[in-house]
């Protein structure tokens, strides 16, 4: 590792305010610092975070050249605009919301209170000891432009949107011109007050501003033959109807290849496949065909009826079909149903739904073709079959509790949304593992599979964009819509979740923001979301490394690709800085500036563990910095008591946690791990998408060690806490202390 | 403060919640120089009230504590809270705009300490708990509070409780002589996102709210669930204290309705499964809640969550709007309607009733910038101004009844056509 | 089947919809249901009848002709109004169900024997008689209307508020014979004749 340019001067700054005077012996603290930390420099002060205490530190870092700092104050979490110099490496030792906040009030308690913020205070040099000014990914990367791939609505407007903000963009469209499924519509649902009419696509027009704007390339009938490389860097072949490929360099992507209709032949009791039922996109040919004018159909007849069936191969529970709903239809038929009346208002059209669902003010819309005379009969097909000339649906009317029927010259099927979103990752991963084992029908499946990509990614992880439930390419979280599990690749629009074209609109506009900011933060060497503005990257010790692959199956980002003999290639552009990478390495060879086995390893070995015969038994506790470390400190500010045995140390993730700590901490005598992360499973809360299921299985693997070591299993235990659990995590804490106590002090002790 | 902290190349962001949090971040992520005015005293809007996000039953607090660390970490956002809009002025690229600052009592020296809190003894309704419960006049508006700093209640100012907090601070944080101030500041370009406020549920009479205890709404049943709300988590009815395990659900009370607001507000369907389950956490088999609706609007891959609500057997549906609640004598809500599928008619007795309020915008009782365009409902539909003039830029549920995904989504689109203003300025003043 | 009838079923073949919509007042409105059934849970008879009012806008739309002109449902109607006042849509749906019961009245498919329909029936003819309501006469006509030995009994029954009536000056025994009657009762009839003539032109009964 390439040591710091400058010379490593180290401060601690131990802060007597909001009680901490009172409860701690603040001087034995500085004391500490200096003997045992080794601070270089050790400074009291009775209210730190003041203007007078900053400037104090400021002062030392400008006159006595302080280069790393620890701040034995408050939480991390707190008065973070007093505490912010940029220029120093900085740790926090909590005494505040992690001692004298939580530990019982009252003189019995005074020693075990002084030998935890002995602890924090121990740790927190430790681990300063470690770190590093984090100085940003030296690979710096220029590329700001943006690769859209789809020429839709969607597309069409990330990269409108992009190239009015001043970003160049390369849109890629597969077929012979823009537009996509919304140019093929005759109108659009409105979005304006009142919203009573259809409204002109306005499609042409946008496909006119993008063809024309100067900062926009367009590549028609080409798709993506291989896409290589991360953000700021992404080198992407683009490969022509012909054959023939041109290479373009791109900063980020957006990924905006839509949907497909879902195949109405599959629906036979529907009527799919007879004449004259049609799915939404059949009518839309249609009313194009009318031009504004009465509606015919392909044969030619007038339509004097019409049925629309809502929910065609939709919300079904049944296994067969769609079991989402993909949300525009009922304003679509609704929208549909009007071309009729528009055109005449004699034509009967009757929408069959289930549950209307037109939010927002599509309540108008609904209204008004109400107002037009459309009749809506809440009710359920059954069948739809050929009679004479026309067609008759079944249907049970749920309002009057009976069959019905209706006799229609067309029958419109408002089928689903089917994601354009290329190879489920998951299969490919299954694939290669069966292809590398020698299986040839894997290698071929694999091969076939290649032909459907969509990015061709030349990832470890698979060629495309991972997906989520039902194949939409999407966020799993709530608050953040955008976060695919690729960095600086986002999607939007209907490969991400059904929508309409409204929101599709404001999607594509959203993607276009992030996938420029995605441009600029690798530009500056800095992570993405949701660690955003990290200077810090993973740094890999190649020559240590065993080719065990573990980091580049686990990195959840897919950053890590292999070279031919199977070492890991960091493509640091790609990092979300989690550390899941670090967390899984056996040979500890993967770090970063201000976070590594050794930041942490030193807190876990600085503590002080008291004998065996003292009673007081030393909990280690890992907890993830974004919901169980929040948890505990609100606990603290909610003065919920918990015992003073433990010692806390915030992970950016528990997939980041590397077993060597819990061998470490139980080696030197800790009586106890807990490990606390979100919640798992289907619906994760790790913003790291599988950190706590990963320590979960990389735990259930320790066991064995546990026991060689002569220790019980129940030492190192796992606990899903949410960033609301503040009662609940005291109380975990207090029961797995007493049930610590109770198994006995660790033999381990005193050998450490 | 003064004017001349921001300039033409600044976006001023007016709403402090999910939404404003969001396009305030985005555009600074992008390197783009962010004000970000709030309304009351810590950010997080109303989504930092919620206990728990459909569909994923995540907490909301976790995304806020992400989004406040990028906050803490971004240098390009300012965060000014009880900070009110008074008055936009200019175009598009410059504009001015008319701020009003109400005095905290109390400066950034506060460590949050809560020393102040012990020594105040006048008790005010919490606004951060829908006033169902008291806070102290000296108090923080929630343990996620940003910035963390207690806030004085102007109702002490001037009264000896007002003396014994700033007697009790030790960091010379309570400043009693705190005034409002109208500064004023450039921005080149403004979101708004103002976001929404729950319908006045008393305006729907024939549902009693105003008048019986046991009708309560489903923001307040939110806090009913919360461990930090005022029953500590447990679902308990307010009238007397016991456990409300037989719960009824109304939906649409005031949307979807000419007589109170036209449009449907979209979220309270997904709203109203979601809170079935705090009731099956809660009492387990014991649980029951009906959902009395006229349209289940669960949209996209929503219905997931419909379908798994659908299978619970504690939880049952019922096509109608109810007509009207009675309360019994034992203070029992009876729920009086037709079950529209088929045509039942019934009298239903719950323990508690949870109306499933609309959204409201938060544009009315605000002044507007002139150029904004809103539809029928008052949510802000776009500019009256023509495409390339227009300057602000709504977002989040200011612009719609949206749920946090969709606000999301809806603020970070704002805050892109944002940065084209800055961008667009810049490029021709050459300040680039 | 009434000639009325034969030539709405006739001019409308299948649409009832569109008969509701031009020939009952503010049948129009019909269309605008969407089925939330707050009219039905709103209405104090709800108990006396057999379709609600949200239930027979369905069956209006669902082309249901015969059921729901024969319905008793909208002569249950007391216009306390409770439905409009809820209504989410505003349908006027009092006014709806009195124009339902008199169209269904118009062409004689109401229930026969319905008993507010015989009481409107009655009071009609009693009023057009002289262009006043003969109260002694509405009433003995209302008490007899279902034969001799029931109108006694309802007269036996209602003594005691009659004797009331009389002393309080408010009904009048002499009004048994000829009872007083407007000036110009001729004029009366004709501003009848008047508006019933515009109102079936209004409604298509006549061109």
């Amino acid at each position: 590792m390439a040591d710091v340019k400058i010379e490593m001067k180290t401060a601690a700054y131990v802060c007597s305010g909001c009680g901490l005077g009172d409860k701690l012996d603040v001087g034995q603290l500085a004391r500490i610092a200096q003997k045992e930390g080794k601070m270089a420099l050790v400074r009291q002060h009775d209210f730190l975070c003041n203007s007078e205490g900053v400037q104090m530190i400021r002062d030392d870092i400008e006159n006595e050249a302080v280069t790393h700092i620890c701040i034995a104050a408050c939480s991390r979490r707190a008065k973070t605009e007093a505490f912010n110099f940029p220029s120093v490496a900085m740790t926090r030792a909590n005494l505040r919301e992690g001692v004298i906040w939580v530990v019982a009030e009252g003189a019995a308690h005074d020693e075990v209170r002084q030998e935890m913020a002995d602890d924090y205070v121990r740790m927190g040099c430790a681990e300063l000891k470690k770190s590093r000014m984090p100085e940003g990914n030296p690979n710096h990367t220029q590329l700001k432009n943006l690769l859209v791939v789809g020429g839709g609505i969607s597309g069409l407007t990330a990269a409108f949107e992009a190239a009015e903000t001043g970003y160049e963009v390369i849109l890629v469209e597969k077929q012979a011109q823009l537009g996509g499924w919304a140019g093929k519509l005759w109108k659009r649902a409105p979005y304006k007050t009142p919203y009573a009419e259809p409204q002109e696509t306005g499609v042409a027009a946008l496909a006119a501003r993008v063809s024309a704007h100067p900062l926009i390339t367009v590549h028609l009938n080409s798709t993506i033959a291989e896409t290589a490389g991360a953000p700021g860097r992404f080198a992407v072949k683009l490969a022509q109807e012909s054959g023939s490929i041109t290479e373009v360099a791109v900063g980020a992507i957006v990924q905006a290849t839509g949907f497909t209709t879902y195949d109405i032949a599959k629906l036979p009791e529907l009527g799919g496949g007879l004449a004259h039922v049609v799915d939404q996109a059949g009518l839309e040919a249609l009313a194009m065909a009318a031009n504004g004018g009465v509606m015919k159909r392909a044969d030619g007849r007038e339509v004097k009826s019409v049925v629309f069936l809502q929910c065609a191969g939709q919300r079904d529970d049944s296994g067969q079909h769609l079991p989402y709903c993909s949300g525009h239809c009922c304003a679509t038929s609704i929208k549909q149903a009007m071309y009729f009346k528009d055109a005449n208002p004699d034509v009967n059209a009757v929408v069959v739904y289930d549950d209307l669902r037109v939010p927002g003010m599509g309540e108008d819309f609904y209204r008004s073709a109400q107002h037009k005379g459309v009749i809506f009969a809440k009710g359920k097909a059954s069948s739809v079959t050929t009679e004479s000339n026309g067609l008759k649906v079944n249907y049970k009317d749920l309002i009057l509790d009976s069959g019905a029927t209706i006799q229609a010259d067309l029958v419109v099927l408002a089928t689903g949304q089917v994601p354009s979103s290329g190879v489920d990752v998951i299969l490919w991963d299954k694939l290669t593992k069966e292809a590398d084992g020698g299986s040839i029908e894997a290698k071929q499946q694999k091969s076939e599979l290649k032909s459907i990509s969509i990015l061709n990614l030349t990832y470890r992880q698979g060629p495309d964009v991972p997906k989520l439930k039902y194949g939409f390419a999407d966020s799993h979280f709530i608050c953040f819509p955008y976060e695919t599990q690729r960095t600086g690749i986002y999607t939007a629009g209907p490969v991400r979740r059904p929508m309409d074209i409204m929101q599709a609109t404001e999607d594509a506009t959203g993607a276009a923001l992030k996938a420029i900011q995605a441009a600029e933060n690798a530009s500056l060497g800095r992570a993405a979301h949701p660690r955003a503005g990290d200077l810090s990257y993973p740094i890999v010790r190649l020559e240590g490394c065993t080719q065990c692959k573990r980091c580049t199956v686990e990195c959840p980002f897919g950053a890590i690709d292999e070279d031919e003999r199977r070492f890991p290639v960091f493509n640091e552009q790609r990092c979300r800085r989690c550390g899941t990478c670090m967390g899984a390495c056996p040979v500890r060879v993967i770090s970063f500036e201000n976070y590594s086995v050794d930041t942490v390893g030193n807190q876990i070995k600085a503590i002080e563990i008291p004998d065996e015969f003292s009673e007081k038994p030393r909990v280690l506790i890992l907890a993830c910095e974004n919901d169980a470390y929040p948890a505990l400190d609100m606990a603290g500010l909610s003065r919920i008591v918990y015992s003073a045995f433990v010692r806390i140390i915030p992970v950016r993730c528990l997939g980041s946690v590397n077993t060597i700590w819990i061998t470490d901490a139980l080696n030197s005598g800790y009586d106890g791990v807990m490990m606390m992360g979100c919640k798992k499973g289907d619906e994760y809360q790790c913003h790291f998408v599988k950190g706590s299921e990963l320590a979960g299985y990389r735990m259930s693997k320790i066991g064995d060690t546990l026991t060689g070591m002569g220790l019980e299993p129940e030492r190192v235990s796992s606990f899903e806490v949410a960033i609301t659990d503040n009662a609940k995590v005291a109380g975990f804490i207090n029961d797995y202390v007493a049930q610590l106590v109770e198994m006995g002090p660790s033999p381990m002790k005193g050998f450490g | 403060m003064t004017a001349s902290i921001a300039t033409s190349q600044t976006i001023l962001v007016v709403g402090g919640g999910i939404g404003g949090m969001t396009a305030a971040l985005e555009a600074a992520e992008c390197g783009k120089q962010v004000i970000l005015v709030e309304r009351n005293a810590t950010l997080g809007g109303r989504t930092a009230l919620l206990y728990r996000y459909f569909p994923k039953m995540c907490h909301p607090t976790c995304g806020m504590e992400i989004n406040l660390r990028r906050l803490k970490g971004n240098r390009n956002v300012r965060v000014m809270t009880m900070t009110e809009v008074l008055e936009v002025s200019g175009v598009r690229g410059d504009y001015t705009v008319k701020l009003k600052l109400s005095p905290r009592y109390v400066n950034a020296n506060c460590t949050a300490c809560g020393e102040c809190a012990k020594a105040v003894e006048t008790e005010i309704d919490n606004p951060y708990e829908y006033n169902l419960a008291k806070t102290r006049a000296a108090y923080l508006p929630h343990n996620m509070a940003y910035p963390m700093h207690y806030v004085l209640d102007p109702s002490i100012i001037g009264t000896a409780d007002a003396e014994k907090a700033r007697a009790a601070c030790k960091y010379d944080a309570i400043e009693l002589d705190m005034q409002e101030e109208i500064v004023e500041i450039k921005a080149g370009a403004i979101v708004w996102a103002t976001g929404w406020k729950p319908y006045d549920a008393a305006k729907i009479q024939p549902y009693g709210y105003d008048r019986f205890a046991n009708v309560i709404t489903s923001v307040e049943f939110e806090r009913f669930a919360n461990p930090h709300g005022p029953t500590g988590g447990k679902l308990l009815r307010p009238s007397d204290g016991k456990e409300a395990k037989n719960i009824a659900f109304i939906q649409c009370a005031g949307s979807r309705d000419e007589n109170h607001l036209r449009h449907c507000s979209r979220i309270c369907c997904m709203a109203s499964l979601k809170q079935t389950h705090y009731v099956r956490e809660a009492y387990g088999d014991d649980a029951k809640s009906t959902i009395y609706y006229i349209d289940i609007r669960v949209i996209d891959r929503l219905e997931d969550f419909y379908l798994k609500v659908q299978q619970d057997p504690t939880v049952s549906f019922i096509k109608s709007k109810v007509a009207k609640i009675v309360e019994d004598k034992a203070g029992n809500p009876v729920l009086h309607g037709v079950d529209t599928e088929g045509y039942h008619r019934y009298a239903t007795t719950h323990d508690l009733v949870v109306l499933a309020v609309g959204m409201e915008p938060e544009t009315r009782g605000i002044k507007l910038p002139d150029d904004m365009l809103l539809d029928s409902s008052g949510f802000i539909e776009g500019s009256n101004l023509p495409a390339g003039v227009e300057g602000i830029y709504g977002a989040g549920a200011a612009t719609s009844p949206l749920d946090v995904n969709r606000s999301v989504q809806s603020a970070t689109a704002a805050a892109l056509r944002a940065i084209q203003v800055v961008h667009k300025t810049s490029t021709v003043e050459g300040v680039r | 089947m009434s000639e009325l009838n034969q030539k709405a079923v006739a001019k409308y073949e299948n649409n009832f919809l569109r008969e509701v919509e031009e020939r009952v007042e503010d049948g129009e409105w019909v269309k605008m249901c969407m089925q939330c059934g707050v009219c039905a849970g709103s209405c104090p008879l709800g108990n006396a009848w057999e379709h609600s009012p949200q239930k027979l806008f369905r069956m209006i739309m669902a082309g249901k002709r015969e059921e729901v002109l024969t319905s008793d449902a909208m002569w249950m109607c007391t216009s306390c109004y409770s439905c409009i006042v809820r209504c989410p849509r505003k349908l006027p749906i009092t006014h709806i169900m009195h124009g339902l019961a008199h169209y269904s009245h118009r062409l004689e498919l109401a229930p026969k024997g319905q008993p507010t329909r015989e009481l409107a029936r009655i009071f009609w003819q009693n009023l057009v008689k002289t262009g006043r309501v003969n109260e002694l006469k509405f009433s003995l006509a209302v008490y007899f209307k279902d034969g001799f030995v029931q109108g006694i009994k309802n007269l036996l029954s209602m003594q005691g508020i009659a004797l009331g009536l009389v002393k309080a000056r408010r009904l009048n025994p002499m009004e048994i014979i000829g009872g007083h009657k407007c000036r110009d009762i001729g004029g009366i009839q004709k501003m009848l004749a008047k508006a019933r003539e515009i109102e079936d032109r209004r409604q298509g009964f006549t061109s």
